[in-house]
């Protein structure tokens, strides 16, 4: 048993109470703000010595000295002077704990007087009621990260029914921009997730949605660690390695050339995958993309008529000229231009009670989409897709939407997130649990403007997304602008460095002065946990995670820029043919113009067909080569007719 | 030494019910604190042998500066408390409680000295003469002997075999002197206990001349606050009262007719202007010397030095050591 370090102590005017003590220790000792401490109390309740375990939540140190101008007086006003004083002044360093645990729990009774302890490991486990999960037969402890203080080092490890269903779920995580707490944590965290995630539970994958720069684009890259975070990797469990199984996915540029991703260079794209969608996909969330002010009831009947009776199905009608079959946005701007035509020509005001303003305006509105979200709209219709029923467990899906407008990014959020929900529900995904990290939620779930499809999806997903098996790891910088309903569902709340700012809001009200403190001075690689089982907030190091960092990768394999079409073809049909060459695409597609090459590559990646060349070659209609055309023989005018009016 | 009229503890408020069930008709009173009995004393002028030199003289005490290192090595305090608990019709019942303790410097830290515990006893003082016999207590009450409470009896006679009068006044202060006699007990065993070991120079508060052979070890130190006698008269006297800070007497031998032979001198720690005549000003005591001049140099510069930190907010800080002070916080907490 280790020596007491501190005594419990408590005057009329700071009483202990059930949930607060204090304590005295000696000055050099190792206890700090975040420290777990154990009470051994003196008299026994019900023939049980109890004991209380407490989180140093605030430190006091004073002296004897009644007024600072008693220290100038002695020492003649010069600071220098202090240090040749023969005798320090009595000190004392006074912590207050907020009560972890108390054993027995029954009577709840105010904390005794009695020698303090650091707590130990076993300690530890007891006072953050982790005992309850990793005992024999329950091993749903994942491991987050080491608790250390004054030689102890415990790891800590959260309820996997609690962090990913069905008790509580979702993780939010907080802090400032710039220290990789956030990317770094749901990285350690999900490779801690994969390694631990007991296999009785099923099985487990993650999709992150890339918002912002490049750190979630190297995830299969081995990143540098060092000596101290080998140490932790091994305190931890969890193989210091890169993720094993990795998919990208990412749109195109405007121009269709390259995929619109910082991992684009060619040494990577094995594993990245277009995102492309075609009509259909995009009209079931066409609200997404159309705001209420563009689309009113009017607009919303058309557009459900579309849905309804146009796409995907062959149209006809007296007014149309032909007969149509709207797969795509080309042809869906074929069919307007159909009706409006009929329409003028009959010179009506109004088709099948659709008013012409009304079809002007949605026709308009929808055409627009493809403008705005090129690269991951197609006019053709092809689609390029998550792996939706067939996702694998233990792999990260990445969904690379940095670069891309907002609008395209709340659509492909909205489509991912709409179609993960309806695969889990018919649980048909291909994975048990599903975790969906998304940051900036500042951004797409804010406590206050519009009321978005984004932020209902968001929303939906914390509210009920745990019984499905759907559970959103959010991360934002300033936690007090997210919607409260979206952070107070997520029953694990980890925080790294904080702004000062953030921290005075009400929110963190609850934290000790000290403790806010600590957050606004956390060290990389430090984390302050929020658990269901935990009483209090904890402090916890966690390793860097075993990946490329955003920064070196974007070094070592710089982002292509724009290229040529025959090169961009070129190094997407390479993976599939190792034996295609330049002047072989150069020769193929010499005829054709862009989008019909575009088209064709479309088409062989979503195929993938074995004779890849021939694929590729097959898509392109028949062009008779061009032959240098007969000059037509002209004959001499004989005579001028009789009434021309410029004969002489 | 310190003084301490705070409420009755627990043990006390125990041991005064025992006491009760002893004593039938005993009244207790509330807040029935003691002053000491110093301030009856008489002040004094007392003459004193010149041992440096053939008069007094005014000397500064060379070689100080903020930088002069303390050569004390511990603090040796005592304390006392002194209560009026009860009256069995009119006749006093006081409990005194003394403790004397030592604290040792270890890197500028003071902590309790580990070779002797500080001590801490507590009586209660009766006079048995002027009381009924005390019953025996019936039932399971063993209060006063778990507590260590020694009875002391006020009224026994004196050297002339005169008894005390019956005066309750008379009786309180013979209570009172008992308790002092008690406390200078505690504090001189201690201080020969360190003695014995000579570790390092010791600061006693107070004389060191009550016990041989603390009054004869040169690692006793003692040093005087209050000054109700005062050695030499005349122009002399002036000299003392006229001591600048810093400055000190010749040194003198101070030989009371009960106690032992020490050396002495008076030292202005602090400068006195605009204050009374004793402001800072302390008589410092020490074994005999072979080079009395040298020796009170030498320690007129580690009292000196004790000056800082300042012992605010005791109301003797003027002259008290901040080591005393912690002594006498260290024994208000465990006494």
């Amino acid at each position: 048993m280790s020596e007491a370090l501190g005594r419990v102590v408590a005057t009329e005017r700071k009483p202990n109470t059930p949930h607060e003590f204090h304590f005295w220790t000696a000055i050099d000792s190792p206890v700090g703000i975040g420290t777990i401490v154990r009470v051994d109390g003196a008299q026994p309740i019900e023939g049980q010595i109890p004991h209380i375990y407490g989180i140093v939540v605030e430190g006091f140190s004073y002296t004897d000295l009644q007024s600072p101008m008693h220290d100038v007086l002695g020492h003649d006003g010069s600071p220098t002077a202090a240090g040749f004083a023969s005798t320090e002044r009595a000190e004392i360093r006074l912590y207050t704990a907020a009560v972890l645990r108390q054993i027995p729990e029954e009577p709840l009774q105010p904390v005794p007087m009695g020698q303090v302890f650091l707590a130990e490991e076993e300690d530890v486990q007891v006072a953050l009621r982790m005992d309850s999960y990793l005992r024999d037969g329950a091993n749903t402890g994942i491991p987050i990260g080491v608790y250390r203080a004054g030689g102890t080092d415990a790891v800590i490890y959260l309820d996997a029914d609690f962090l990913l269903g069905p008790e509580a779920a979702h993780l939010n995580i907080t802090g400032v921009s710039g220290l990789a707490t956030k990317t770094s944590a749901v990285e350690w965290l999900l490779a801690s997730l994969f390694k631990h995630f007991p296999d009785e539970k099923g099985s487990i994958a993650a999709v992150c949605f890339n918002v912002k720069g490049p750190d979630l684009c190297y995830l299969d890259q081995p990143g540098k660690i060092e000596g101290s975070d080998e140490i932790l990797y091994e305190k931890l469990g969890v193989e210091p390695r890169p993720f094993e199984s990795v998919e990208y996915f990412a749109p195109y540029t405007a121009k269709g050339l390259v995929l619109n991703t910082f991992r684009n260079n060619e040494a990577l794209l094995d594993n990245v995958t277009p995102l492309t969608w075609g009509l259909r996909e995009v009209l079931q969330f066409a609200e997404v993309l159309l705001n209420k002010d563009d689309v009113d009831a009017k607009a919303d009947a058309l557009i459900d008529f579309i849905k309804e009776n146009i796409v995907d199905r062959e149209f006809s009608d007296p007014l149309l000229q032909k007969k149509h079959t709207v797969q795509s946005f080309a042809d869906l701007d074929a069919w307007f231009r159909d009706v409006l035509q009929g329409m003028e020509k009959k010179d009506g005001d109004s088709w099948r009670t659709h008013h012409v303003a009304t079809i002007r305006k949605v026709r308009n509105r929808l055409s627009n989409i493809s403008t705005r979200c090129a690269g991951l709209v197609t006019d053709t219709g092809n689609v390029s897709d998550l792996p939706f029923g067939s996702f694998a467990d233990r792999t990260v899906y990445v969904v690379d939407v940095a670069n891309l407008e907002e609008d395209a990014q709340d659509l492909i959020f909205a489509r991912i997130v709409s179609k993960l929900r309806e695969h889990l529900e018919r649980r048909d995904l291909g994975v048990k649990h599903l975790v969906v990290f998304v940051d900036e939620l500042n951004k797409y779930a804010p406590g206050d403007g519009p009321d978005t499809y984004v932020r209902k999806m968001l929303l939906d997903i914390a509210e009920r997304g745990r019984y499905l098996g759907l559970v959103l790891f959010g991360a934002q910088q300033f936690r007090s602008q997210v919607h409260r309903r979206v952070v107070g569902n997520s029953g694990t709340g980890l925080f790294g460095r904080m702004d000062p700012d953030e921290l005075s809001t009400p929110g963190y009200a609850v934290l000790s002065p000290a403790t806010r403190t600590k957050l606004a001075t956390l060290e990389k690689g430090q984390l302050m946990i929020r658990h269901p089982h935990f009483t209090q907030p904890i402090f916890v190091r966690f390793p860097r995670p075993a990946v490329m960092q955003g920064r070196e990768g974007s070094e070592r394999y710089p982002q292509s820029s724009e290229i040529s079409l025959e090169a961009a073809i070129l190094r997407v049909l390479r993976p599939l043919d190792s034996t295609i060459t330049l002047p072989w695409v150069q020769e193929i597609t010499a005829l054709y113009t862009p989008d019909e090459v575009i088209r064709a590559r479309n088409a062989t990646l979503l195929a993938r067909p074995e004779n890849v060349k021939a694929y590729f070659a097959a898509q392109f209609r028949k062009v008779i080569p061009a032959q240098p055309a007969q000059r037509p023989m002209v004959g001499s005018i004989k005579s001028a007719p009789e009434n021309d009016p410029y004969g002489f | 030494m310190m003084v301490s009229n705070s409420g009755p503890d627990a043990a006390s408020r125990a041991a005064l019910r025992s006491l009760m069930q002893r004593l039938p008709g005993m009244s207790a009173v509330e807040g029935g604190s003691i002053e000491p009995t110093m301030s009856s004393d008489p002040p004094l002028l007392r003459s004193a042998k010149i041992v440096e030199g053939s008069s007094l003289r005014v000397v500064t005490v060379p070689d100080f500066t903020r930088h002069t290192v303390s050569g004390f090595g511990a603090f040796l305090d005592g304390t006392q408390q002194v209560r009026l608990v009860a009256h069995h019709f009119g006749m006093p019942v006081v409990f005194g409680t003394v403790a004397a303790g030592v604290r040792i410097r270890v890197s500028r830290r003071l902590i309790t000295w580990g070779h002797q515990p500080p001590r801490v006893e507590r009586k209660i003082y009766l006079p048995l003469r002027y009381l009924p016999p005390l019953a025996e207590i019936r039932g399971p009450s063993r209060e006063m002997a778990s507590g260590n409470w020694e009875i002391v009896d006020t009224s026994t006679a004196d050297k002339e075999g005169e008894y005390p009068s019956q005066h309750p006044a008379v009786l309180q202060e013979r209570a009172t002197r008992a308790v002092d006699r008690e406390r200078d007990r505690v504090e001189d065993s201690l201080a020969e206990a360190w003695c014995a070991r000579a570790e390092a120079p010791l600061y006693i508060d107070g004389g060191i001349s009550r016990s041989e052979r603390v009054a004869s070890s040169s690692c006793a130190i003692g040093v005087i606050k209050s000054h109700r006698t005062l050695y030499f008269d005349g122009h002399e006297v002036s000299k003392v009262l006229g001591l600048r800070k810093g400055e000190r007497t010749s040194v003198f031998r101070v030989s009371p007719r009960s106690r032992n032979s020490v050396l002495s001198w008076y030292l202005r720690l602090r400068d006195g202007a605009g204050r009374d005549a004793m402001w800072g000003l302390v008589r410092v005591e020490v074994a005999e010397s072979d080079r009395p001049a040298e020796r009170a140099e030498e320690v007129s510069r580690w009292v000196l030095a004790e000056t800082t930190p300042l012992s605010l907010p005791d109301g003797r800080w003027d002259k008290m050591a901040y080591g005393v002070r912690d002594c006498e916080e260290f024994l208000r907490a465990i006494s």
